[in-house]
């Protein structure tokens, strides 16, 4: 079977076969055979040239996650996923535009009022999670166009805080 | 002894203390608010009781329903962890009006080295050095630009109720003064109940050590040796270490009997630590007494064999204090790394969820110290301290390499945590050298990423994932996205729409 996955955000094929009581790995030029033993609902035998591996999997909707060798990967599914995914980043103009709650929390202040003009980097709003106030900055230039929080509102993490139009 | 003790907290302290008392025959009660019905703590005490909604003041901030859980658990003590009410002198004092016994210092005590403004000045005046800084409460903004004028920029703000970074701001220039004071004064509202702020001169490139003292009732008093905690992150320690790099025996000894005189200066009983600043130049300055069992406590336990949450219920219980100054000694290297649930990647935003898969490290010389279990949520509403990391060596080369070794084993999966972070500050060669100070992370760290992923891993992942696929195909529910979607408008849950535990998947 072939797959696509993102794997902590590139694109990358892999192909996997059921052959006997082994599987056929192909990853571009290299191949591998390998047997694979689910060995708990999260852990997964890989043996490979007589060598054992193990693997650690959980799932979180279409995301799995992995950890192998000291590392933890992200693999997700689709393209549709991978916008998930990558929901933190703040680079393009149109994510800049809503200010999103990073994670849940509380508003604990707005620093900013409707109409006001704001500086890339301004801080716009204080939410408070874990006790510990986080300064979330506008990405970009521009203008207070909506709020849709007060101070002392519970957010949800990916909860449209402010908007901002984008000075042209 | 104590046949019963209340613990006035949560999260792996809690747990900590109640498997001291289980050492010690001592039986426990856990106290939880709504958010930890489910947590650890819980689970481990004899005896658990409800008391409130999740927000610390409705619960591990309740004083009144904290003393009537006592009272009805007919509980003898109170040991209060650390954070909460465990450096609030009314909650020590309604304690002792109430005879139930707090662990921890005396009232009086308590309530001076809480101060953080008071004990400054009581330290000075026994000769005591202090940090050039404020001396009283200022109220008014005016008030606090003039005294920082006269301190000199950079200035640091801190709560003058309490520690462990909450509050803390470092201004470099007048125009930064009212913003830090505003969000010092709101935090420190929220983590002490007291909005009291204070400016002390920022002393840069500092190395951040502090002194372990046990006292008894009785006024006997012996240190346990440094802890060097340089490696902090907006002012929170994150790794910590036995002994410092930085001492040499001479000095060593001199800022422990300083620490002894500040004790005693202080009237202080039971476990405590002073905190010193050291300059580049070995100055060494008074910082503040942490007037409670420390999250750092293990790595002082596992150089000097001393338990440490023993001896401060022994000491609360009246006994003498059987230690020797003489008796005791450093043996090997101790580091501790802490465990949090935050995204490094991302600034550290704190990362709440489902923890789908725990395995934590083992080996000769590891310990962990954890309040957490594969299933269990992090709530939002608390620290996010999730576990600690200890390792012990015969010496800090061997050490790092220990530690190194067990973050390398140590799986958490479903949220984010610092644990590759922390994976490379124990590699950072300036930190194998010991040349660390308190603006170590910010000079090194800034705008960290996980590195190391080859391509073997990599591949190994990617097949994981492809055969979980495809096992997922057979399974009775189609799949893994099924279940994820039923719980996605659920509040709370958008970093954590785990599938639970065995349902629809291949069997064990």
């Amino acid at each position: 079977m072939e797959f696509e996955f993102l794997i902590d955000g590139a694109l990358r094929k892999i192909s996997l076969e059921k052959k006997e009581k082994m599987y056929v790995i192909r990853d571009g030029e290299t191949i591998l055979e390998t047997e694979i033993r689910p060995v708990s609902e999260n852990e997964l035998m890989f043996l490979v040239g007589g060598r054992s591996s193990r693997v650690y999997i959980a799932r979180d909707g279409e995301r799995r996650l992995v950890f192998t060798g000291g590392r933890k990967f992200v693999v997700c599914e689709s393209l549709h996923e991978a916008g998930h995914f990558l929901g933190g980043d703040e680079r393009t103009p149109e994510r800049g535009r809503h200010v999103k709650a990073p994670m849940p929390g509380k508003v604990i202040k707005l620093n900013v009022a409707l109409g006001e003009d704001v500086r890339k980097n301004q801080t716009l709003v204080i939410v408070e999670a874990m006790k510990m106030e986080n300064e979330i900055k506008s990405a970009i230039e521009g203008t207070v166009k909506k709020i849709h929080v007060a101070a002392g509102d519970l957010v949800d993490s990916e909860k449209s805080l402010i908007e901002i139009e984008p000075k042209r | 002894m104590f046949k019963k003790v209340l613990i006035a907290n949560r999260g792996e302290i809690a747990v900590r203390v109640i498997r001291a008392c289980r050492d010690m025959g001592i039986a426990t009660v856990a106290v939880h608010s709504e958010a930890d019905k489910l947590s650890l703590h819980v689970q481990l005490a004899d005896e658990a009781v409800p008391i409130g909604p999740a927000p610390p003041a409705e619960s591990y901030l309740n004083m009144g329903r904290i003393i009537r859980a006592t009272h009805d658990t007919r509980s003898e003590a109170i040991h209060p962890g650390y954070g909460f009410l465990a450096e609030n002198a009314d909650f020590a004092r309604l304690c002792e009006k109430e005879g139930i016994v707090f662990i921890g210092p005396n009232s009086g005590a308590l309530a001076l080295v809480g101060d953080k403004v008071r004990a400054r000045r009581t330290m000075e005046k026994a000769g005591i050095p202090i940090i050039p800084g404020m001396k009283a409460i200022l109220k008014s903004v005016t008030e606090f630009e003039a005294a920082a004028r006269s301190i000199g920029y950079p200035v640091i703000v801190k709560a003058s109720a309490g520690g462990g970074g909450k509050g803390m701001r470092i201004v470099c220039g007048e125009k930064d003064l009212r913003p830090a004071l505003e969000a010092g004064m709101r935090e420190a509202k929220s983590a002490f109940g007291d909005e009291s702020v204070y400016l002390e001169k920022y002393i840069e490139e500092s190395r951040h050590v502090e002194f372990q003292v046990l006292a008894d009732n009785a006024g006997a008093m012996v240190h346990l040796f440094e802890r060097e905690c340089s490696i902090q992150r907006r002012h929170q320690k994150i790794v910590e270490e036995t002994p410092s790099p930085a001492l040499d025996p001479d000095l060593r000894a001199r800022m422990a009997e300083t620490a002894k005189k500040a004790m005693r200066a202080a009237g202080y009983n039971n476990a405590g630590t002073v905190e010193f600043l050291l300059d580049k130049d070995r100055n060494f300055y008074f910082l503040e007494v942490n007037a409670r069992l420390q999250v750092e406590h293990p790595v002082t336990e596992l150089v000097t064999g001393v338990d440490l949450v023993r001896r401060q219920i022994l000491i609360a219980a009246g006994e003498k204090l059987t230690l020797r100054q003489e008796d005791l000694h450093q043996r090997g290297h101790a580091i501790e790394c802490r465990i949090c649930a935050e995204d490094p990647e991302n600034n550290f935003l704190p990362s709440s969820g489902k923890i789908s898969f725990l395995k934590e490290p083992q080996g000769p010389g590891v310990r962990y110290d954890g309040g957490i279990y594969g299933g269990w949520e992090v709530p939002i509403y608390y620290d996010p301290i999730l576990a600690k990391l200890i390792v012990w060596a015969e010496d800090r080369e061997m050490a790092c390499r220990r530690m190194a070794a067990a973050l390398d084993d140590f799986v958490i999966l479903g949220i984010h945590t610092t644990i590759g972070f922390l994976k490379d500050i124990i590699h950072h060669p300036e930190f194998r050298a010991g040349r660390t100070n308190t603006a170590f992370i910010k000079n090194y760290f800034d705008g960290w990423k996980e590195s190391g992923k080859n391509e073997d891993k990599l591949r190994l992942a990617l097949a994981a994932a492809a055969f979980d696929d495809m096992a997922a195909a057979t399974r009775p529910g189609g799949g893994p996205a099924r279940e994820a979607k039923e719980d996605a408008a659920a509040p709370w849950k958008t970093l954590g729409r785990w599938r639970i535990g065995g349902a629809g998947s291949h069997g064990i």
